[in-house]
């Protein structure tokens, strides 16, 4: 009887070594989740709206009115797709969160430099992993809140590189118009179209920021 | 080997719905110009498959370009990708407005007669329709031209529906995961 339970510890210590190693190996090469990835662009994007605003504020008072603006209607942006992507995570019964760093500003310059990096790593690296994820698990919400996102932040990066490398001449310059899709995030100078280019929202419900 | 194969979503419809609106608006002017050349009644009844036609090609018109807005949003952007799509769907939107107009003259065209019980004539049977057909030909340029636009969107930069997951045998064994139009860039 004691042999008996003593063999019957072990069968499951060994089950349990067996399903512990086998749950580290899973995870160890296991791509995350959607949910995980929703989570940590919803993490990016409450931060880069506050990184915008800080950024917008420092090129208020070196002088650049139109980058300021730029970056108020960019940050704008990140909030409506922190906003689509909260919504996303709700509905797969998560919570957002979102842990806000204190942003490093420094001259519009440099500041500029730091948005079109991370406006970069976005549209070519992180939106496309997380979508081509999403697709697998097939979460249309998810697919379409990333597309949202991965479109205007390729608007954003170009915007971007027009300002930094016109800068010199928009010292001085006044604040200025840009539109922002209420529903994708789209950033436009000119409202050259009928419907947004990513979401198809008439024009008219564009929101001016400046 | 045969089963029935998922239900498809709204947005996965559009492949399948696409192809009524090809068809039955290419269809509905060879009937309503033998029907302005045939004499009474068969004339009369060939037109009026015309009107049939042409009236469920607009309705599946409408169905075509709600799917089609809903399969956008999840469509695989980037590229030249963006400026496709905009263009696909602002001509969609145009083809339908121009459809539905065409629906209406033609349904007045038809019925109207037949209401006010007003005697057919050869103007309101054959000249009245070929000038309609004139006025169609327009409609034919703005469908290829939508058309031409939504298979640029699949056969040249790889653009797909995102179709429910089929888990049956028959589609295990073809089975492949789908592939996005950034991944066709990767493939040599």
């Amino acid at each position: 009887m004691s042999q008996g339970i003593i063999k019957s510890g072990r069968t499951w210590r060994s089950l349990l070594l067996t399903v512990t190693l086998g749950t580290l190996a899973a995870s160890a090469g296991a791509a995350p989740s959607t949910l995980e990835n929703m989570q940590a662009a919803y993490n990016g994007e409450s931060n880069a709206h506050a990184r915008y605003l800080a950024f917008a504020q420092k090129a208020d008072s070196e002088g650049y009115g139109q980058v300021a603006s730029l970056f108020r209607a960019a940050a704008r942006a990140e909030e409506i797709h922190a906003g689509n992507h909260a919504a996303v995570i709700r509905q797969m019964g998560g919570t957002p969160e979102a842990k806000i760093e204190a942003p490093q500003v420094g001259t519009t310059r440099e500041n500029l430099q730091a948005a079109i990096k991370g406006e970069t790593y976005e549209r070519d690296t992180m939106y496309p992993t997380f979508l081509s994820q999403a697709r697998k698990d097939r979460n249309r919400e998810a697919i379409k809140s990333l597309n949202y996102a991965k479109t205007a932040e390729a608007e954003h990066a170009k915007l971007y590189s027009a300002a930094l490398e016109s800068l010199d001449s928009l010292k001085g310059s006044q604040a200025t118009a840009y539109y922002v899709c209420p529903n994708c995030g789209f950033t436009t100078a000119e409202l050259n179209f009928a419907k947004c280019p990513s979401c198809f929202t008439p024009k008219e419900k564009f929101e001016k920021v400046s | 080997m045969y089963h029935i194969p998922p239900i498809p979503t709204w947005d996965a419809l559009h492949p399948l719905v696409i192809h009524f609106p090809i068809v039955l608006l290419l269809l509905s002017p060879v009937f309503i110009f033998l029907g302005a050349l045939l004499k009474e009644p068969i004339g009369g009844s060939y037109r009026i498959a015309g009107l049939i036609l042409l009236l469920l090609g607009t309705i599946s018109l409408f169905v075509a370009t709600s799917t089609g807005e809903a399969a956008a949003d999840l469509a695989d952007r980037g590229g030249g990708v963006n400026a496709v799509l905009s263009a696909h769907e602002n001509m969609a939107g145009y083809t339908r407005m121009f459809f539905a107009g065409l629906s209406a003259i033609l349904l007045g065209m038809v019925l109207l007669p037949k209401l006010l019980k007003h005697e057919e004539t050869r103007f309101s049977t054959t000249f009245m329709h070929m000038a309609f057909l004139i006025l169609y030909s327009v409609g034919i340029l703005f469908l290829v031209n939508t058309a031409h636009a939504g298979g640029r969107l699949v056969h040249e930069y790889g653009v797909h529906a995102l179709l429910p997951a089929d888990n049956s045998s028959a589609a295990d064994a073809g089975s492949k995961s789908p592939v996005t139009s950034a991944e066709m860039d990767e493939q040599p």
